[in-house]
Formats: structure tokens, C-alpha cells, sequence
């Protein structure tokens, strides 16, 4: 057990590392992504701020890449790292006119 | 859509795993292919809050009628889409047609708490309005269906509610010898189908839009359009209620979907997307347009006033993971309810009569 909380958290450091670097920021004022279409490279990541007034609930139905980021509060930001190339779609859960494609390349 | 979301994923397992680990706190981790780092707080800075000419600037209403590229307007496919819309003959018991739980006489629903289907059988949700569909970026209360073509068909094909399969519709209506022509004018490449039929109530619907009520005069400048009463309730509603969070715009939705704590199991959104905590128990946000014809409230129907709404929403429901961060309890003033019932009463047109069309036998 004690082997295990170990991993995790080396794991989970490691990744949260990486927002040290300058992600592609994508925001959400007004209920509308900031770019529609993003392209970054596999192994990066991208940091979605909630800078609108009211929750928004990020994920991706997308096959094989599946996330949530759950109830996502306003004044907060997430970092989402895209480890394997392919055309991913974001969407809010809540808000249906939210869809943004993102492209990840080798 | 009911493909959404096929199987909860490893997602899930994740989520519990790193729940029993303890103390780290993130919102979800993805597996595999994405991984979702730590939630940080950011500062957004300090805004002043917009002042009443900004707030109602966004409340303007629009000037035309969005039609899809793949289905534009023409008068051919209303009007035939018209005569379809009050056609009893859709339904496999020929006694009940869109109009029937959708009526002009009810704000484009039916006044009753659940609607009602084939052989008199009360349905699960309410029968909501097809005022202003034109707008809609999502359709149903659970948001299952993507066009309003594709809503046209729906209620049609269901057991509980039309009953009717779409190929013994297209014989019947086949069979009905002036239907052929106006199929013929309205689509002269396509013909008679159910992809057509479907295309020209979709139409029809979108021509149904609430006309100008003694709100949009007060938003266009006429301050005596509305009571000082009802403008004390647009600023609570845009303000300390935060109705407008997303009953948002001129029609008064962004069609988002939000668990608002009504005691139902009726889980909604969430049959659709399982993994998702705030889908479950969540419905589309209504419009508020014509709202005052438009009772009982609710996607169950359950509340019989806009002031047993307004209370609904001052309490904040029943709180449980699935409710939206929105709903809290208000602390709202007697007059601060009244207030914003006055508001809503002011979105309330002067609908002209829908005449019943003449239909091809
Ligand atoms: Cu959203």
C-alpha cells in the first residue's frame, strides 16, 4: 500500500511539474473557449482557465482520450496533458454551444 | 449521442483510487493518453460590476431567424410544415398531432404537469415549449437529440407518445392525395419522406417565435413599458438571484444543463453522459419567454406558480454532488420575490392568434 501512495504521488508530482512551463492557455469568459482550435505537440500540455463568472465542466468524449475535469470554479486554471497524437475534442458538459478541437502532433 | 459515453471508462477507477490515497486534491485524473494535472486558484483581478445599460444591452432581440444551411426557409416548406405540425393523422391512433401537447392556446406546451401520450398515458417530463426553437443549440429536456429535425421525428416515433413508425407514416401520408403537392412545391429534388416531412416541421417550429412583449420596449428605451416593480426584479435577477447565470439573453437560456435540486429521480442528462457528476439529475435550462402561460413549471411539472419557482430557487433545493455550484440559498426579500415574478410577467407577449390550418384530405 505504502509502495503504492509512493508511486502515485511521483507520478502526480511529476505531472504537475510541467504547468512550470508556458502552456497554451485556453479560457472560457462568457461561455465561449477563447480559440475554437488549438494545435500542440503530444507530450504538452494545455491550461484551461476558468476566467468567466459562473462553473464550467470540461471533458473530452473523444475515444481512447477521455477526461473530465469536473466542476471547474470560477478564478481557477487546470493544466490537461495530451500524451498521444490525434484530433481530440473538448467540450462543456454544461454549456452545449462550448466545442473546441485540439490537435495533438507528433 | 447515446454513444456518448459508452462505458464509464477507467476514469472512474482512477478517481477512486486516488480518493483513497487521501490529501491530494485535484479535481479528476484522467488515464492513458490524458492526464489532468492539479486545479490552481488564479487571480481574475477585480471587475466593477457592469452597470444596468451593459446588462440590458445583452438582452436585445435578435432581428431575423436563424435557418441551418441544410434546411433554409422557404414559405413552401412552413406552410407545409404547418398542416404536418396540427395533423392529427401523425400519430398512429390518429387522435394526436405535435400540436396537441405543443398548443398556441399554451404558450406552445399543454398546461399540464407531464405530458400526456398514446393511449392517454401520462409521460415521465413535462411538455416544454417549442417557442423560440429556432435558437436552441440542443433539444429535450435531456438534451438526446441534435437538431430540431431530428425533434421533429422523435415524439412521432416514440411508443408512449405518437407510436407511429415513420415508414407506416409515409404510406398513410402517401395515401392522403393532397399532401403529394404541396410535398412537390416545398421539396421539388427530394420528394415525399420522412427526411423531408421532418425538414418541414422543423421549419414551421422555427417561424414560432414570441413576439414583442412590454420587456423588449423597455430594453429598446420606453421606460414606462414596464412597472418600477418588474425593473427592481431584472436587477435581482441579473444580480443577487443570479437567474441569469443561465436563463441568459433575449430568450432567456444558453440551453446549458444544470441538476437545480428538485427532488426527482428522473436523472436526465446523466443517462447520457454517466461519468460525469453534474449531468446527473440535470435538465436543459428552459427559456423564459412567455413564461407566465407557461405553468406548471419545471421539467416534472412539480411547481404550480413562478412563486413557488421563485422560492424553489431562494431555498436551493436539495443539496447533493450532482447540484449546480449555482444553486445556494438566496436570502431573498419578500418583496425581492415579488419583485422578480413582476419581471418575469413583463415577458409576456401579445401573441396573435395561431389560426388552425386547413388540412389535405
Ligand atoms: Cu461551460
Amino acid at each position: 500500500m505504502h509502495k503504492t501512495i509512493a508511486f502515485a504521488l511521483v507520478v502526480l508530482t511529476g505531472f504537475s511539474a510541467g504547468a512550470l512551463a508556458a502552456n497554451q492557455m485556453v479560457y472560457q469568459k462568457g461561455r465561449v473557449f477563447s480559440s475554437e482550435n488549438v494545435s500542440i505537440k503530444k507530450g504538452d500540455a494545455l491550461t484551461f482557465v476558468n476566467d468567466d463568472s459562473i462553473p464550467h465542466n470540461l471533458m473530452s468524449a473523444t475515444k481512447g482520450s477521455e477526461f473530465n475535469l469536473g466542476s471547474q470554479a470560477p478564478g481557477t486554471s487546470t493544466d490537461v496533458t495530451f500524451k498521444e497524437a490525434g484530433d481530440i475534442q473538448v467540450i462543456c458538459a454544461i454549456h452545449p454551444r462550448m466545442k473546441m478541437m485540439v490537435k495533438v502532433t507528433d | 449521442m447515446p454513444g456518448l459515453f459508452p462505458r464509464r471508462s477507467n476514469l472512474f477507477g482512477t478517481v477512486v483510487v486516488a480518493a483513497s490515497i487521501g490529501a491530494i486534491s485535484f479535481a479528476s485524473i484522467g488515464l492513458g493518453a490524458v492526464v489532468v494535472g492539479e486545479t490552481r486558484r488564479i487571480d481574475l483581478g477585480s471587475k466593477a460590476a457592469p452597470g444596468i445599460d451593459s446588462i440590458k444591452s445583452q438582452y436585445k432581440r435578435p432581428a431575423t431567424i436563424p435557418f441551418p444551411k441544410e434546411n433554409p426557409y422557404t414559405p413552401e416548406k412552413a406552410a407545409l410544415g404547418k398542416k404536418l405540425y396540427f395533423d392529427t393523422r401523425l400519430s398512429v391512433s390518429m387522435a394526436q398531432s405535435c400540436a396537441s401537447c405543443h398548443s398556441p392556446g399554451f404558450g406552445w406546451g399543454d398546461g399540464l404537469a407531464v405530458g400526456v401520450g398514446h393511449g392517454m398515458a401520462k409521460l415521465g417530463r413535462h411538455s416544454p415549449t417549442i417557442v423560440n426553437a429556432a435558437w436552441g443549440a440542443i433539444f429535450m429536456w435531456d438534451g438526446r437529440l441534435a437538431t430540431l429535425e431530428e425533434q421533429a421525428l422523435g415524439p412521432i416515433e416514440a411508443a408512449g407518445e405518437m407510436n407511429m413508425p415513420l415508414n407506416q407514416l409515409m404510406d398513410r401520408l402517401g395515401s392522403i392525395s393532397e399532401y403529394k403537392p404541396l410535398f412537390a412545391a416545398a421539396f421539388p429534388s427530394e420528394g415525399m419522406s420522412a427526411k423531408t416531412l421532418a425538414k418541414a416541421i422543423a421549419t414551421y417550429e422555427r417561424t414560432v417565435v414570441s413576439e414583442r412583449a412590454p420587456f423588449d420596449a423597455w430594453i429598446e428605451g420606453n421606460e414606462k413599458a414596464i412597472s418600477e416593480e418588474a425593473k427592481r426584479g431584472f436587477a435581482v435577477f441579473n444580480g443577487k438571484a443570479m437567474c441569469s447565470a443561465c436563463h441568459e439573453g433575449w430568450n432567456f437560456t444558453n440551453d446549458g444543463f444544470q441538476d437545480i435540486g428538485l427532488p426527482s429521480k428522473d436523472i436526465g442528462r446523466g443517462e447520457f453522459v454517466p461519468g460525469v457528476v453534474k449531468m446527473q439529475h440535470a435538465f436543459k435550462t428552459p427559456g423564459l419567454r412567455e413564461i407566465e402561460r407557461r405553468s406548471p413549471y419545471m421539467h416534472d411539472g412539480s411547481l404550480d406558480t413562478l412563486e413557488a419557482v421563485v422560492e424553489h430557487y431562494d431555498h436551493g433545493g436539495v443539496d447533493r454532488p450532482s447540484r449546480s455550484d449555482l444553486m445556494k440559498p438566496l436570502g431573498l426579500s419578500a418583496q425581492e420575490k415579488a419583485d422578480l415574478v413582476a419581471f418575469m410577467k413583463t415577458l409576456t407577449s401579445n401573441l396573435s392568434p395561431t389560426a388552425v390550418p386547413v388540412l389535405p384530405r
